[in-house]
């Protein structure tokens, strides 16, 4: 029945892959020894234009991009090793992390191929960063209702429009514009285009939003009569939808969306002892369970990815299983360090500080990338409901 | 077609010829199913797991899940599990396997039969063993602390007091004294070893009545009308059955991949894993279903029932908990990630 929709591949790696997998541990061994990669304090992806350089010197950045374009011809398991690997050691991968999952693979997929020369040896080089310009003040949930205007002038386009929770607009060097180009008439999904927008445009303005944690992450940014050559459009004009939902689909498929608060839980693990009570261990294989689960799951999306498949519908399964996952993390971590005392008397400041923090982000997990109510619907269409 | 393929098609056809609601009914009236049973027999599902120079497939443990899973979706009733796992234990401790419907037991007893003896003269009560008055033969694995040994008697040598589980099937208490034994070594096999065979199969078993519920939620919701549409065009339905499919796939997942690499940190994950699925697929089986799903005319009771039953045979969820956190409990920050991504892969990067 409909269940039979539901696709599951047991992963196996190819030996390319384990041999890459101990070349990023011991690369991160080296950033540790080195003092590059301090036990961290925070939650997220961090940010750090250096440490992007360094990845992009192993080759890691683009790394399924074919060669012409900076790129390496490797397998989407190969990158998904990678990318579980950094987030797991809490590398800030944040600089890069856009451009690598979404950006670079819509250019190659709908860009020209002026486009993919000039981005994409840039992003896998380390030296580009970019940013999505999706969301806007009345258009969240809805995207498809955004009022970002695209007018036609002569020999390129015209930009009027207002962009919000921007991550990173404030560091990056290009946005990812999502525009209406015509008028919403056979559908509303019609008439929407994608343009890149360099951020040091004339009548570009980034302002910053301070998040819960008190943090600098998100922006809003204001395009008034920002002019774009026709270069600048990717892919064809009014096929912005059906481009976007292929981003999105990249966007919410990776292990950041159960990664992204990992080091919360290796910290927990690290401050337990064999003193902990058997409730509290309970919590913990259930947790871990959980966490194992979400593993083979991701895997297999990596796999179908890797086949041209486009488990969009597994896909939010995961976001959806993992976003609940991370905040179950923030809940459990915190019951167990209180009932096991384990940051009394200024024990585990970094444990303490983790908690802090994660605890302030746990209510974006499940509204960035996608509200589990929109990935719900998709996955209720997905089982024929609908 | 290969042994296994052949016995998983032959196992299905069974299953939908005889596996009905009277039949199923016929079982919580302490009632052996024979005609199952017999028809199982003939497709060689219970010697699946013996080696061949006894007459067995000596097939995996995934496909031995993969017909488990099936015997779960149907809501089969009868120790199924019990009786396939029974014949690879006999031939284990270099007994021939019997065939016959069998029961077993997991005991770490402080005392018990040496290797050899012919006779228990005081055992403990055994409880809730599944079909344990009615089944013919009865195998208890003792870990003895030096040693795993398996005590084979007839369930007639036994007193049994009856009892049932939730799904209405006999979970009995055996009792009684001099009982006539055939004790043995079970060599080169650990006690922990065959637990987590007979928990990752149950698991199995769990699946295929999850998955069951599941695909009769979501039809029964593009089926059932109310306010003039169907109920699965309400987004409060749709987003139930999203996560109930979620629940679904994840524990999928994770029980195929301890199927295929049964180690302790992967049973116990499944194990846990399953719990939760089978907690959210009786509570949002029956939400969907409505009224309807309570009657015991319908038949998602005999799935919820067995879910409820199965849940923590072999080891509670608690036990698979507490295990799994244990084994990472004393990891460092830095060899915790190792830990969890080495878990689940048959290719093992080794550091």
């Amino acid at each position: 029945m409909n269940a039979t929709t539901l696709r599951l591949e047991l992963p196996t790696l190819p030996p390319a892959a384990d041999e890459l997998r101990r070349e990023v541990r011991s690369f991160i061994a080296e950033q540790r020894a080195d003092g590059r990669l301090p036990p961290p304090t925070k939650v997220g992806l961090g940010f750090s234009a250096e440490m992007t350089q360094r990845i992009a010197a192993r080759g890691w950045i683009g790394i399924t991009w074919p060669s012409q374009y900076g790129g390496q011809a490797r397998s989407a398991l190969e990158r998904y090793v990678v990318t579980e690997e950094l987030l797991a050691a809490a590398v800030p991968v944040g600089a890069h992390w856009v451009a690598d999952r979404q950006s670079g693979p819509v250019l190659l997929k709908f860009g020209s191929e002026e486009q993919k020369r000039d981005y994409l040896p840039r992003i896998a080089a380390g030296q580009c960063f970019f940013c999505i310009g999706m969301s806007e003040p009345q258009s969240g949930s809805d995207l498809a209702s955004l009022r970002m205007r695209a007018e036609r002038i002569d020999g390129g386009w015209k930009l009027n429009g207002h962009k919000i929770w921007t991550t990173n607009a404030h560091r990056a060097h290009y946005i990812i514009v999502l525009a209406r180009s015509s008028p919403a008439e056979s559908s509303r999904h019609a008439g929407l285009t994608q343009f890149i927008v360099d951020l040091k445009s004339t009548g570009v303005t980034v302002n910053p939003i301070v998040g819960m944690p008190g943090e600098h992450d998100f922006n809003e940014v204001l395009l008034t009569d920002v002019v774009v050559a026709d270069s600048a459009m990717i892919g064809t004009e009014g096929n912005g939808w059906n481009q976007v939902s292929a981003e999105l689909a990249y966007e919410r498929s990776g292990p950041e969306r159960w990664l992204s608060s990992f080091r919360l839980l290796s910290e927990l693990i690290d401050a337990l002892d064999q003193q902990a009570r058997p409730a509290s261990l309970e919590e913990l294989g259930r947790l871990l369970s959980h966490l194992l689960s979400l593993r083979q799951l991701s895997l297999s999306v990596a796999g179908m990815i890797e086949r041209g498949l486009t488990p969009n519908v597994e896909a939010a399964i995961v976001k959806d299983l993992g976003t609940k996952f991370e905040q179950e993390v923030v809940r459990v971590v915190r019951d167990i360090v209180s009932v096991e005392h384990l940051t009394c008397h200024g024990r585990e400041e970094r444990l303490r500080k983790l908690l802090v923090h994660a605890q302030l982000w746990a209510p974006a997990f499940t509204i960035r990338g996608g509200t589990n109510e929109i990935l719900r619907g998709i996955i209720a269409k997905g089982i024929g409901l609908g | 077609m290969s042994d296994v393929e052949f016995i998983h098609d032959a196992v299905s056809r069974v299953l939908a010829d005889t596996v009905t609601l009277a039949s199923i009914q016929e079982a919580e009236n302490r009632k052996v199913p024979i005609r199952l049973f017999d028809a199982l027999a003939d497709t060689g599902i219970f010697l699946m797991l013996a080696p061949e120079e006894y007459g067995g497939v000596n097939a995996n443990l995934s496909a031995a899940l993969s017909v488990l899973r099936a015997s779960g979706a149907a809501a089969a009733p009868g120790p199924v599990l019990e009786t396939i796992l029974a014949q690879r234990l006999l031939t284990q401790a270099g007994l021939d396997p019997t065939g016959g419907l069998s029961t077993l037991v997991f005991a770490q007893p402080l005392d018990g039969p040496a290797p050899g003896a012919t006779f228990w003269a005081a055992p403990p009560p055994f409880h809730e063993v599944p079909w344990g008055g009615l089944a013919k033969h009865f195998l208890v694995v003792w870990d003895s602390g030096t040693g795993v040994r398996l005590v084979v008697s007839d369930c007639s040598a036994w007193r049994a007091v009856p009892g049932a589980d939730e799904a209405g099937e006999p979970r009995d208490t055996l009792q009684g004294e001099n009982i006539p034994v055939t004790c043995s070594l079970l060599s080169g096999a650990s006690y922990d070893e065959l637990l987590r065979t007979a928990a990752l199969l149950r698991a199995g078993q769990l699946l295929g009545a999850i998955e069951w519920t599941f695909n009769c939620s979501v039809g029964y919701a593009m089926e059932r009308k109310q306010f003039g549409r169907e109920i699965g065009k309400f987004q409060a339905v749709q987003h139930m059955l999203a996560e109930l499919a979620d629940h679904t796939l994840a524990s999928a997942a994770i029980t195929m991949a301890a199927a295929e690499r049964c180690t302790d940190t992967m049973v116990a994950a499944a194990r846990s894993r399953v719990a939760d699925a089978a907690d959210a697929a009786i509570s949002i089986g029956h939400q969907v279903h409505g009224a309807i799903g309570f009657s015991r005319e319908y038949a998602l009771n005999y799935r919820t029932r067995r879910l409820m039953a199965w849940r923590n045979d072999y080891g509670s969820v608690f036990y698979w908990r507490h295990r799994l956190g244990a084994q990472f409990q004393n990891l460092s920050r830095d060899a915790f990630w190792p830990a969890v991504a080495d878990a689940g892969l048959s290719s093992l990067p080794t550091r």
